[in-house]
């Protein structure tokens, strides 16, 4: 696990519009700039919701990521139903 | 010059973003009244405002989490959120100011950092929407940490506001002062949607009926527990407590709007 790399990785992204731009340009190559499991990069280039907040990414760089993504208020909320 | 207004308010991003999602009779009832306060801030004339707030993750990482940071920029940008339905635009600051509370701050027992570049989030760029229209009054921030553990007690952010409301009160310049965040809320999380309205209520008692020795207990097990993650952010309306104690709290408004996940709550301070 390196939740600290993961974390800062939706940090840049949620906070600087030049960085979200690279990102949006080639998100593979951009996830290859920070240390992340497999798993970690599959979750963060699939905006897997279910996983990434399993992986203890804070709520409040996972909803405005997933906003970003235009993931509604009900699909979010499908997407983590029963980890009350 | 004693300062020249104050009020809390929450500041949940549904209010811009998802306005419509609401009930409507809600959304009127808050967002009427959050204007409402907007004018009376204008008309209390303030030459800048201290804002009290907090952000997420807009400048803050886990490689350097300040408890409390206060802004001396000259202008600072936002909101980083290009979903919130805000035009982006530059609010400007004053670094002199600021740099007086920040000296003030360390000759009177209080350490906080300081940043010459903040970005803002919704947390403070929402309030100012409804509160400073145009963005025309200079802002210097003030973030309390109420976002990730380990967050500075409730009693030290009364405290703090404590003490900036004694600094503040001597100043030359006409100061409003304003809090921003809670009540209750998940923001997030999987109980996203879910409002503590009782704890709201109890928490807004306690802060019209003046009752400053239960504002300082709250503890950082209790908000969790009762009023999630993004209740956290009461510090910073406990920090204004102090900041005007000896004010009289008047409750404005309390909306539990379940489509913007938050229990809503807009109050104003009376001399």
């Amino acid at each position: 696990m390196s939740l600290y790399q993961l974390q800062k990785f939706i940090y840049h992204v949620n906070r600087d519009a030049a960085q979200r731009e690279r990102y949006r340009q080639d998100p593979t190559a951009f996830v290859k700039n920070y240390e992340l499991t497999e798993a970690e990069a599959k979750a963060a280039l699939d905006v897997d919701v279910r996983t990434l907040y399993s992986m203890g990414v804070h709520s409040l760089l996972l909803r405005p990521f997933t906003l970003l993504h235009k993931i509604s208020n009900e699909d979010y909320a499908k997407a983590l139903k029963g980890l009350e | 010059m004693p300062i020249v207004f104050a009020c809390a308010a929450s500041h949940a991003p549904g209010m811009t973003a998802w306005t419509e999602a609401a009930p409507k009779q809600q959304a009127d009832n808050f967002l009427e009244n959050y204007h409402k306060l907007g004018f009376r801030l204008a008309e209390s004339k303030p030459d800048v405002i201290v804002a009290l707030t907090v952000e997420h993750w807009a400048n803050f990482f886990l490689n350097s989490m300040p408890s409390f940071c206060i802004g001396r920029a000259d202008h600072y940008d936002g909101p980083i959120e290009e979903w919130l339905r805000i035009p982006k635009a530059r609010v400007p600051g004053d670094a002199e100011l600021a740099n007086e509370i920040i000296d003030a701050c360390l000759q009177g027992g209080f350490d906080p950092t300081f940043s010459d570049e903040l970005l803002l989030d919704h947390a403070t760029f929402l309030p100012l929407h409804f509160l400073n229209a145009n963005f025309a009054i200079p802002v210097v921030p003030v973030i309390l940490n109420a976002l990730t553990p380990p967050m500075p007690t409730a009693k030290r952010c009364f405290a703090f506001g404590q003490f900036l409301g004694r600094s503040l009160d001597q100043h030359s310049k006409r100061i409003a002062i304003i809090a921003t965040g809670g009540l209750s809320h998940w923001p997030g999380e999987a109980k996203h949607g879910t409002i503590n309205i009782p704890f709201d209520k109890t928490f807004l008692q306690n802060l019209t009926a003046g009752d400053h020795a239960r504002l300082t207990r709250y503890t950082h097990e209790e908000i969790s527990r009762e009023a999630g993650s993004g209740g956290h952010e009461i510090r910073t309306w406990i920090a204004l407590a102090g900041a005007v104690e000896g004010w009289k709290a008047e409750l404005i408004a309390y909306e539990p709007v379940v489509p913007w996940a938050t229990g809503c709550g807009l109050v104003t301070f009376h001399h």
